[in-house]
């Protein structure tokens, strides 16, 4: 069973303005368990409105977001639950750090779904040992910490929660080489501990590359692709169309095929791009 | 539901006193509440309510919107026609055990009612037919007479707070709204509960807002400096506010209200 279904997702915003426009129209697709999902698009495609439904923070003005086969807005008193379960990273979370101590913050998630004593300075601690925060900054400010650092507190506040599926809306937005290479790591250890799906929204073709198993392209507010990396990926023109991108190795190897040498045109990782000219130069050198 | 919120009422029109020089609709607001201060009888007053309903139509604004102001006033209205009703003499209407209801108290309450309604009526006209930014500006330049007595930079400051103020409520509501979805995402509760834990659950919105805005005010400053901003030394407008026929026009049918109120007065 999908552990995520969105059927035909519709969401309008009317209120205040005269104009009617659908953020998000008709969208449907499934997420299996374990899946680690990208989500492409322009600004203002309707990326950031379409996960905000996924945990209940928006509801649909048409159509359903199915959890575990049951619709989240069955009970609309137990939306909170849901929200445990399915873990929503903003943009820029470093921006909500709000308590006295980094141990606090994080730990305000799990105590809102009621854990308290032992199990939650378990849950905490165990967080905080995953993702590599070290035990001396539990008492310190967040607010004293670098802004790596900070993001790095508020995403350990939404993953304490330890939810089932994890999104996460530009996580590496604004951050240095070393910083994005970080919390990609973070990223991957938590769903390798946990087991989690994964949905990030991201700009970077390059990080999409190397973490996504399967993409899915928003294109304004509708649902343009939605399958496995290498298969995006290898349709370069179409996305260019919309104004988006392949990974720069991809676009090499792309004009590499155009100029008559016989190479893939879906490679979009550098590891697997090594891989094939190596091969391709072994190949030269015998001939 | 914070997008509810709505800064100043301006009402989007092209009306006489939408075009007309906003620092002479503050005089005329100012003339006009003493005015209505002053009249002393029912006669005098109708005739001021005449000249607000008059303003009312020519501002081309609908009457609901009038109406929602009123909606909200309500409760003082009605308090201070109610307090009005227990004070005044005359012939005793009716009584209940020590309290009596006079004619003269009747009066009284409707008088006190129509006169705080003509004020809310008038204010309204002001702030329905010039934006925020033209408010501050005609006040920044009806002020600026202070600056012949050392005051020369505190208008200016004053006027500049309140431009930006008026600027930032838009941006800090937004940014309100994303960290409240922020810990909703991380399970906070901030609809049931009692007060005390209502006010509890504002804490993790209200200390990442203050900071941000802090720090939005740091780059404010910042910016501002780097485009040489001195404070106001020698600045000029992009819009200069100038006088016109319309203003000389509504400036006559000022004093003719003025006069019509105090002959009314006289002569009742």
């Amino acid at each position: 069973m999908s552990v995520l279904e969105i059927k035909s997702l519709t969401h309008t915003y009317t209120d205040g303005s005269p104009f009617i426009n659908d953020a998000v129209s008709d969208v449907s697709f499934s997420v299996e368990k374990g899946e680690i999902i990208g989500i492409i698009g322009h600004t203002g495609s309707g990326k950031s409105t379409l996960v905000q439904h996924l945990n209940g923070l928006l509801k649909p003005t048409n159509g359903e977001i199915l959890f575990e086969g049951e619709n989240i807005w069955q009970k609309p008193k137990e939306i909170r639950k849901i929200r445990s379960k399915v873990g929503l990273v903003f943009q820029y979370p470093e921006y909500q750090l709000f308590e006295e101590t980094v141990f606090a913050d994080i730990a305000f998630g799990p105590k809102n779904m009621g854990l308290s004593g032992d199990e939650l300075t378990r849950q905490v601690e165990e967080i905080c040992r995953l993702i590599g925060i070290k035990e001396e900054y539990y008492s310190k400010s967040p607010f004293d910490l670098s802004g790596g650092e900070k993001r790095r507190v508020a995403i350990a506040g939404v993953m304490a929660m330890k939810p089932e599926v994890i999104i996460f809306d530009e996580p590496t937005a604004g951050l240095d080489p070393k910083g994005r290479e970080e919390i990609t790591e973070i990223i991957k250890a938590y769903r390798k501990s946990t087991g989690a799906t994964v949905i990030i929204i991201s700009h970077s073709m390059e990080d999409m590359a190397e973490i996504a198993d399967k993409i899915l392209v928003m294109n304004k507010g509708k649902l343009e692709m939605f399958d496995k990396t290498d298969k995006v990926f290898g349709e370069g023109s179409r996305l260019k169309e919309i104004g988006l991108n392949v990974p720069t190795v991809t676009k090499v190897f792309q004009k590499l095929n155009e100029m008559g040498i016989d190479v893939e045109k879906d490679v979009f990782t550098v590891s697997k791009a090594v891989e094939i000219l190596t091969e391709l130069k072994g190949r030269d050198n015998n001939a | 539901m914070l997008k509810d919120i709505t800064i100043g009422q301006y009402y989007e029109g092209k009306s006489l006193l939408h075009r007309a020089d906003p620092r002479m609709k503050i005089i005329w607001l100012i003339a006009l509440i003493v005015l209505i201060f002053l009249a002393q009888n029912m006669y005098a007053l109708s005739f001021a309510a005449i000249s607000v309903i008059i303003s009312l139509i020519i501002s081309r604004v609908p009457l609901k919107m009038y109406l929602k102001n009123m909606k909200t006033i309500l409760p003082i209205l009605l308090f201070t026609a109610i307090i009005n009703l227990f004070y005044g003499e005359g012939e005793v209407l009716f009584s209940i055990w020590k309290i009596s209801i006079t004619d003269g108290g009747v009066y009284r309450s409707v008088f006190m009612a129509l006169r705080i309604l003509l004020f809310i009526l008038i204010s309204s006209v002001l702030t329905y037919t010039t934006t925020p930014n033209d408010l501050t500006d005609a006040i920044e330049s009806l002020l600026s007479p202070l600056k012949f007595i050392g005051l020369k930079t505190a208008v200016h400051t004053l006027a500049m707070m309140m431009t930006i103020t008026l600027r930032f409520i838009p941006t800090l509501i937004e940014e309100a709204e994303k960290i409240m979805n922020a810990q909703k995402a991380r399970g906070a509760d901030l609809e049931s509960g009692g007060l005390t834990k209502r006010v509890k659950a504002l804490i993790p919105i209200l200390v990442p807002l203050l900071i941000s805005a802090v720090r939005r005010s740091y780059e404010l400053a910042a910016a501002m400096e780097c485009r040489c901003y001195n404070g106001g030394e020698g600045k000029t407008r992009m819009k200069k506010m100038r006088l016109s026929l319309i203003d000389l026009f509504l400036s006559l049918a000022c004093i003719i209200i003025g006069a019509g109120i105090i002959t009314l007065n006289i002569l009742f």
